[in-house]
């Protein structure tokens, strides 16, 4: 049986298994009686990645199936810092997982969106997962965090994706909210007329934000970057998911 | 004369039940679909049979002991009890019995023809909308047309032929009486059925576990689908059934009592009722979706095409024959505010309208805010109703004494013409279940998505027509016991007893009290089952989603037959006290308190019955389409607060416009008809 190597972002993890992504992603959000569930993003990288910062061979080595012939469904070979010692050019397929366990795979695109202006709203994921709004747009935040910090505030690396935030992008006040499920509002209402009225270009609207997220608030894909290069991958529109993968679509928006 | 049209009557019904096996038939041909599909129908199909066969098996014990005791006590002549003389003739008795027992069986026969055909088109209807959203639209009127249909032609048939034979409007009421016995137990059963496993699906399903509606992984989704069926096609068909006898049997009872009446004042309502079934026949072949596509309009296009051939009917045999002409204004008062007050809970029920919209928005404040809100609205809900039916009971009554008839009577004509169209009522009101099974078996079988954007349209016009059909019936049935009560008086009065219901008399106040209090306590029991029998099915698909991971992850198909068992057996256990409360506390009322406390009851009964019964069903349905319409991506769309708050709503709703709010129509009518059945023997047998 072939074993995957998979970086998991919710948690962050590098994982080998001897599931398909679609086994994997299933077994990750509902077929463990580990009581571990829910929705989970993840990456399959390239099988013949290595790193002296991973033990990937020993993990690969351990796993084996189990003595029924089961196949192993996850050896946990780290499950700290693995975004920082992945190199971007070794990330497949990108896979979202509703948390009932369907799995819808994403590849990366060679161009990023083009750069449109009004107010963001940014929820990182790896390594820190704290809602932010900006007046940046996706490239000039991913700019300002990883390769050229102004503050002391930086990371090695990131993981975000952009939410939607509809009306209130250029409207804060009075702007509806539409389809979008955030919680405290007023709240966020008040950080976007900041950003509007003040000098600042990033403010943070929730510091504890929940990892997981409704991944119709996503507004074109996800960003995953280090100092040295960036991908982007395109989220499908509603359209698309709703004629191509229908079950999935109607998971996610459970 | 009167036999000629009592022979008309019965060729029409003829007709009627012709036609609904035509339809029958014709959608039995239609194509099933995929053997994936038909899998899954298959699962929907024996569920639903097993439970039907399991209720009628106890419904058969219950008819058989209650025809045995009916045989026993109408076999003694209390007519001239307070001269000392009871003559004792067993062919009174059996007759009766066999009145009651046919009541029955015809009830019975109808609701499974209609959940017999409905359990075949939810299938054909997914199927047929992968070609057309118009063939699935036709496909599931019709197969709900079966089930209209065959309900007004075996009634009227068996009213008629029970008339023809006895010559006596007595003889229909235990007709009457025993298709209330019935509908009853299945409307009461039914709903505790299908939110049973709707709750419970729902709240370990998609709260817990987040796996969508109809999604096959969910142990307890073909019992959600069945309990469409049982409770929605069987159980309404049998309300409205219980509904369409009463209003009937009251004005020929009281056709019968009144001596300015002529004899074809006694079989007046089963010409109405024909003339409605010739209305619903014509109206039904024009009930087709038009180049707008919206499904919902074809069903209002058909209730109102229906309302005007069956005006223009009546406005002929008035014209034609020597019928007082206050018979076309009191039934057009009853019809007109028929439609009327089921419109309006379709403004209540339905978003774009101010109360739906207004529950959403609140909802982003929490549970509790929702609730307050659904609550009074519903409560508000009952305003045009109840004005409608004092209206309409003040017209016809005046109108009916202005042109020579008793008011009385004219009251119960303006029910007949409300109930007449019920051929189309209920044709609408079934395709709502059908198409909704349609849409399940599109999820389970994996269908394509179009086939499920169109089964969803289809949906949505079915729960309109279930909110009209709610308002209609519970109005309809408002009148018709206000009839029986009527009637309850006149056959008191037969025996030589003046009947005084004053509020001055401690007796009539202490009957008026425990008939106030027995609708609230039914909808308890009803609702209480309903939380009892949920909360035993969720720890049984906690269980199996425990112990067998394999489930939601799609390699191991969960135990469905065992959240079905649950469902069914919890379900028929439930009826035992509800039945007693129906039967049972208005002859305990009756027989130790006497006849004019038994008249207060009745009256405390109907008041409280009709408000409560809309303000569950309009409550209930707010607060679902209050989720929806969230769901539509309003005020933050699925996820959100507002969302959760509404899901909340909804799930308390739930037992409101399903269980309890619309079995309490059948419980005030089933209570009108055992007091005027038992009042000669009650009149002569009482404590006080």
């Amino acid at each position: 049986m072939t074993v995957h190597l998979y970086f998991s972002l919710i948690p962050e993890a590098l994982i080998a298994s001897m599931l398909s992504p679609e086994e994997f992603g299933s077994y990750y959000a509902v077929g463990s009686k580990k009581k571990t569930a829910g929705q989970a993003i993840f990456f399959e990288i390239d099988p013949h990645f290595d790193s002296q910062y991973f033990r990937i061979k020993e993990g690969i080595s351990r796993c084996v199936p189990h003595e029924d012939g089961e196949p192993k469904a996850s050896t946990y070979i780290s499950i700290y810092r693995v975004l920082e010692h992945v190199p971007v050019h070794a990330l497949g397929k990108l896979y979202l997982v509703t948390q009932d366990g369907r799995t819808l795979g994403i590849d990366p695109s060679d161009t990023v969106p083009a750069m449109d202006g009004g107010l963001h709203l940014y929820k990182e994921i790896v390594p820190v997962s704290p809602l932010i709004a900006s007046r940046l747009n996706p490239l000039e935040f991913y700019d300002l965090i990883v390769k050229n910090p102004t503050s002391l505030v930086s990371l090695h690396s990131i993981a975000f994706t952009e939410l939607r935030l509809g009306e209130l992008a250029d409207d804060p006040e009075d702007g509806q909210i539409g389809d979008l499920p955030y919680s405290n509002l007023d709240h966020l209402r008040e950080v976007l007329k900041d950003l509007k009225t003040k000098s600042v270009a990033t403010k943070m609207v929730d510091r504890a934000s929940p990892a997981t997220f409704a991944y119709r608030t996503i507004k074109n894909g996800f960003y995953i970057g280090n100092e040295s290069a960036i991908a982007f991958y395109p989220m499908p529109s509603s359209q698309e998911l709703r004629e191509m993968n229908y079950r999935w679509w109607r998971s996610a928006n459970m | 004369m009167n036999q000629v049209w009592l022979y008309i009557s019965i060729f029409a019904s003829l007709i009627s039940i012709g036609a609904a096996l035509y339809l029958f038939f014709w959608v039995e041909r239609q194509d099933p679909g995929t053997e994936k599909a038909q899998e899954v129908a298959s699962w929907i199909r024996e569920g639903a049979q097993t439970y039907l066969k399991r209720l009628y098996v106890a419904l058969t014990i219950v008819s058989l002991v209650l025809g045995f005791i009916i045989a026993v006590v109408f076999s003694f002549d209390l007519t001239e009890v307070a001269l000392g003389n009871v003559q004792i003739t067993p062919s009174s008795g059996l007759r009766m019995a066999i009145a009651f027992i046919s009541g029955a069986i015809c009830s019975a026969i109808a609701g499974y023809m209609g959940m017999s055909v409905a359990v075949e088109a939810n299938v054909r209807t997914a199927t047929a909308a992968n070609e057309s959203l118009n063939k699935a639209f036709k496909l599931s009127f019709y197969a709900g047309s079966v089930m209209g249909l065959a309900m007004v032609g075996l009634a009227v048939i068996g009213m008629s032929v029970i008339f023809l034979i006895t010559e006596s409007a007595d003889a229909v009421l235990g007709f009457s009486f025993g298709a209330s016995a019935l509908a009853l137990l299945a409307k009461a059963g039914g709903g505790i059925y299908t939110k049973t496993a709707d709750i419970a699906a729902d709240l370990v399903g998609k709260v817990e576990v987040g796996i969508p509606e109809d999604d096959p992984r969910n142990p307890a989704v073909v019992a959600d689908n069945v309990g469409d069926n049982v409770g929605d096609v069987a159980g309404m068909g049998a309300d409205i059934f219980d509904s369409y006898v009463a209003s009937t049997v009251a004005v020929m009872l009281l056709g019968a009592a009144s001596t300015s009446l002529s004899s074809q004042y006694v079989i007046l309502p089963l010409i109405l009722c024909t003339l409605g079934i010739i209305a619903s026949l014509l109206g039904i072949q024009f009930v087709k979706v038009g180049k707008d596509g919206k499904p919902g309009t074809a069903l209002n296009f058909g209730t109102i095409i229906t309302t005007v051939f069956f005006s223009v009917l009546v406005v002929i045999l008035v014209l034609l024959t020597d019928i007082n002409i206050g018979i076309l204004w009191t039934t057009l008062t009853g019809l007109i505010t028929g439609v009327i007050i089921g419109f309006t809970s379709d403004y209540f029920t339905s978003e774009g309208h101010k109360p739906v919209n207004e529950t959403a928005r609140v909802s982003d404040s929490g549970a509790a805010i929702t609730i307050i809100t659904g609550y009074s609205y519903g409560l508000v809900s009952i305003v045009p109703s109840v004005i409608g039916i004092a209206v309409a009971t003040l017209l016809s009554f005046y109108i009916a004494e202005s042109t020579g008839l008793p008011g009385i009577y004219g009251i119960g004509i303006s029910a007949v013409g409300m109930l007449s169209i019920s051929g189309m009522i209920v044709s609408a009101d079934a395709y709502g279940p059908i198409v909704d099974n349609a849409r399940g078996i599109a999820e389970m079988a994996g269908m394509d998505h179009k086939v499920i954007e169109i089964t969803d349209t289809l949906d949505a016009a079915g729960n309109t027509a279930k909110a009209i059909t709610k308002g209609f019936s519970i109005s309809a049935a408002a009148l018709t016991v206000l009839a029986l009560f009527a009637a309850y008086a006149e056959v008191v009065e037969a025996t030589g007893i003046e009947i005084n219901m004053s509020l001055r008399d401690p007796i009539v106040i202490a009957g008026v009290f425990l008939g106030a209090m027995t609708p609230p306590l039914f909808s308890a029991l009803t609702m209480l089952s309903v939380t009892k029998n949920a909360f035993e099915m969720i720890e049984e698909i906690r269980r199996q989603f425990r112990e067998n991971p394999g489930i939601l992850a799609g390699t191991q198909k969960p135990d469905y037959e065992t959240c079905v068992g649950l469902a069914a057996q919890g379900a028929l256990t439930s009826l035992v006290l509800p039945a007693f409360l129906a039967v049972g506390l208005p002859l305990l009322v009756g027989f130790i308190l006497g006849p004019n406390a038994l008249g207060g009851f009745l009256g405390g009964a109907i008041f409280t019955g009709v408000i409560f019964a809309l303000l569950m069903a309009n409550a209930g349905g707010l607060w679902d389409n209050a989720k929806k319409f969230i769901e539509t991506g309003q005020y933050g769309g699925v996820g959100s607060d507002a969302h959760k708050a509404s899901v909340v709503g909804d799930t308390v709703g739930d037992p409101f416009k399903d269980t309890a709010g619309p079995s309490l129509n059948t419980l005030i009518t089933v209570m009108s008809l055992v007091s005027s059945l038992f009042a000669p023997i009650i009149a002569a047998f009482h404590l006080f």
